[in-house]
């Protein structure tokens, strides 16, 4: 289910605000951008500045900020993106990669090889393991897809 | 010196022989003195990052203004390794480590690394639930602390709500500070009171909670690296100059020594010619 905020959000701050840190790479720090469109396990969520505090957990897809100088596309592998009270959007992904770095012959490869393994894997976990690594690469070619329009 | 035993040929051989081997030591000391100092500089710029991960994980838990439940259970993490010379970094943590358990005789203990697990195995062999190795060779990775988190959170023996983390914070290259790192549990941040403004997903909550733990627990693992390469660092550089100076101090005896044959050897002539 999902719960609503109760309290309502103070004095608008008129900016939104962004960390966005991996384990070993802090990509943003306190970097102002306009909007952050992301793919959460809720569904599609675009962020402006005083969008309504909010935890939402990243599905293996596009994050897409933008801001003064255009629009700056990374993979993240997943993570949760949360969005606080003070117009501070903090997002931790495990990896994260721009999309222009992103290979679509290697991704295409081990797609294949994924398939074939979830195809001829005998115990649950290869085959689940499996289903997995299909659902990136497929979540990758479509973001390269959409990347290429 | 007054009081000394004549120097014979016998006991300069054996001056000899300590020389050489100190010298060797000096310059094994000398090398993993600038192999630490290498890793500490490695070292230190992940755990640069690991720290802005970490804050940024754990800004939640500063927005939300959690406080900790009355009759919560806690579990102590040791953050420790497997390797030593490394000064007091080991100690530092079973102290801190020990005397929480004096206070809190019941908790639930977990320990990363060896050296810690030594030393608190002998004084309490009967809180320690489980115990992680292969740690402190190189920096911890996101892998190994979500593997460690993983296992600790499905882990049936250990049962807890909030954790305390005892890891020793790099201060500069030449100091550290065995502190604790607090983890809170998702039940506690969903009942504190600025969390009402935030809107969520129930079925992510425990996603949250074990994502939060790895987080917690790399920053921790990852600072704790750091802090032990530099006292490393710093503690090989003081074994070589300790054997610098017994160098210079040995070689002085060993010359005086050999001054002293010379001298004998001349008076035993000079006397024996004499008699002729």
């Amino acid at each position: 289910t999902r719960l609503y905020a109760s309290e309502a959000a103070g004095v608008p701050v008129g900016k939104l605000v962004v960390n966005f840190a991996l384990p070993h790479e802090s990509v943003m720090a306190n970097k102002e951008v306009h909007q952050v469109d992301m793919s959460a396990v809720s569904g599609d969520l675009g962020v402006l500045a005083d969008h309504v505090p909010t935890i939402e957990q990243l599905k293996p897809g596009v994050l897409d900020f933008i801001g003064d100088s255009g629009s700056q596309k990374y993979f993240v592998s997943g993570g949760f993106a949360i969005m606080n009270p003070n117009s501070v959007l903090n997002i931790n992904a495990v990896e994260a990669f721009k999309l222009e770095d992103i290979d679509p012959q290697a991704v295409a490869a081990n797609l294949a090889e994924s398939q074939r393994l979830a195809a001829s894997a005998k115990d649950e976990l290869t085959k689940e393991a499996a289903a997995i690594e299909i659902e990136l690469y497929e979540s990758l070619q479509s973001a390269l897809a959409g990347r290429a329009k | 010196a007054l009081g000394q035993q004549t120097r014979n040929m016998a006991t300069l051989k054996e001056i000899q022989t300590r020389l050489k081997s100190i010298t060797n030591i000096s310059k094994i000391t000398a090398s993993m003195k600038m192999i630490a100092s290498t890793k500490t500089t490695r070292a230190q710029r992940a755990m640069n990052v690991a720290r802005v991960y970490g804050k940024t994980s754990g800004d939640l838990v500063e927005q939300a203004g959690v406080q900790k439940a009355e009759s919560a259970n806690e579990l102590l993490i040791t953050v420790s390794s497997d390797k030593g010379l490394c000064g007091g970094i080991h100690s530092s943590l079973a102290r801190q480590s020990r005397k929480y358990l004096a206070e809190h005789p019941e908790a639930p203990l977990v320990v990363l690394g060896d050296k810690a697990k030594m030393q608190l195995q002998r004084a309490y062999p009967q809180n320690i639930k489980s115990s992680f190795n292969q740690i402190g060779a190189t920096i911890p990775t996101f892998e190994e602390s979500s593997e460690i988190a993983s296992t600790v959170l499905n882990d049936k023996d250990v049962v807890f709500d909030n954790a305390k983390l005892m890891y020793n914070k790099f201060v500069s290259a030449i100091a550290f500070e065995t502190s604790a790192m607090e983890f809170y549990p998702i039940s506690q941040i969903v009942e504190s009171p600025n969390f009402k403004a935030y809107e969520f997903q129930e079925d992510v909550l425990t996603n949250l909670n074990e994502f939060l733990f790895a987080n917690s627990l790399h920053w921790a693992l990852v600072e704790g690296h750091a802090a032990e390469m530099a006292a490393k660092r710093t503690a090989m550089e003081n074994a070589t100059k300790n054997a610098g100076d017994i160098i210079n101090r040995l070689t002085l005896q060993y010359n005086r020594g050999r001054q002293a044959v010379i001298t004998n050897e001349l008076i035993d002539i000079i006397t024996g010619a004499s008699a002729l």
